[in-house]
């Protein structure tokens, strides 16, 4: 989950979204460079007292500064382009789960063998108990079986919601009348936090998502523990 | 002074002998010309895959009304593919 003065992405929970932070930090690096540079240059040109003023063109830098920012774009564009295919990929899934947006809850559909459902409210700042994280904890998580490739389906019952987990890469609008889907796979057991992200009324800061993932024994007797219950 | 000219012209061989001119006294614009041109065919090229190749297309309306509804299983119809090998696919659906 987010830590207080956190500036970076949070720890990857999924192989797309270690994907996603090396492309980031490659990315960066590039932009400091960059930005580097053209600081450099800028005081440089301001704390000179050479001039020239009979320079008007050079063929040969002009050629430099035309390659390598393209260069640079190609290195830029050419990793982006085979995060966004492989995101794409949805290779098998052994599970599907339905979530649905309500305002203001997710509801939680696992149907492939049995009909199980839940919602999953918030759960009130007065009623958390001690070491829980405020505006963040339900009181029903979403179990997935870890290290198993899980397909979501993702729509809303009323007004646009969005579907977010930032550990696991995932961000995915839940409209009204409309199916998404996308799909992930939990890399490490753990609790990973998200929030709903897109405007649906006055609780839309207070409908987070918990995804907890487990051994799949753990999840099987989760599963059939909340089928009784309902 | 890149863009003077002798009289105003508006043939398109003109036009292209007057680039030509210019070129070989700035090379400079070479690697420019090349990257916005490949730039500008790479994604024209893009288009006409998209608008030939997607199967959300439909041109002919009386023979190929519905391509969506024919996918086969085993054909990559995306432009690249990082892990999947959709030749090796196991079509496991009925036939309609």
């Amino acid at each position: 989950m987010a830590h207080p003065s956190q500036l970076g992405f949070q720890d990857a929970a999924s192989p797309v979204m270690e994907e996603l932070l090396h492309f980031h930090d490659h990315t960066l690096m590039i932009v400091f460079l960059i930005s580097t540079l053209v600081l450099y240059i800028i005081v440089a040109m301001v704390t000179t007292k050479l001039t020239d003023k009979l320079i008007l063109d050079s063929q040969v830098i002009e050629i430099i500064w035309t390659l390598l920012p393209a260069m640079i774009l190609i290195l830029i564009a050419l990793p982006s382009l085979r995060i966004l295919y492989l995101m794409d990929e949805i290779n098998d899934p052994h599970l599907t789960i339905k979530a649905m947006g309500h305002q203001w809850y997710w509801s939680y559909e696992y149907t492939d063998y049995e009909d199980l459902g839940f919602d999953s409210y918030m759960i009130p700042t007065q009623d958390l108990a001690p070491g829980q994280f405020r505006l963040l904890e339900t009181d029903h998580r979403m179990v997935v079986p870890l290290n198993s490739p899980t397909r979501i389906l993702i729509s809303a019952d009323d007004v646009l919601h969005s579907w977010a987990v930032p550990s696991l890469g995932i961000k995915m609008d839940a409209v009204p009348g409309r199916l998404n889907q996308t799909a992930f796979i939990t890399s490490r057991p753990g609790v990973f936090f998200g929030q709903c992200s897109e405007i649906c009324g006055a609780n839309h800061s207070f409908m987070p998502i918990v995804v907890e993932a487990v051994p799949l024994e753990h999840f099987e007797n989760w599963s059939s523990m909340m089928l009784q219950d309902t | 002074r890149l863009f003077c000219r002798e009289k105003a012209d508006f043939s398109d061989v003109k036009m292209l002998l007057t680039i030509r001119k210019q070129l070989r006294n700035h090379p400079a614009l070479i690697p420019l010309f090349f990257f916005i041109g490949g730039g500008a065919a790479m994604s024209l090229m893009y288009l006409a895959r998209l608008g030939l190749r997607n199967p959300d297309v439909s041109w002919d309306r009386k023979n190929n009304p519905e391509p969506w509804n024919k996918l086969s299983p085993n054909y990559q119809y995306k432009f690249f593919t990082v892990n999947m090998d959709y030749s090796k696919l196991k079509k496991d659906r009925p036939d309609f």
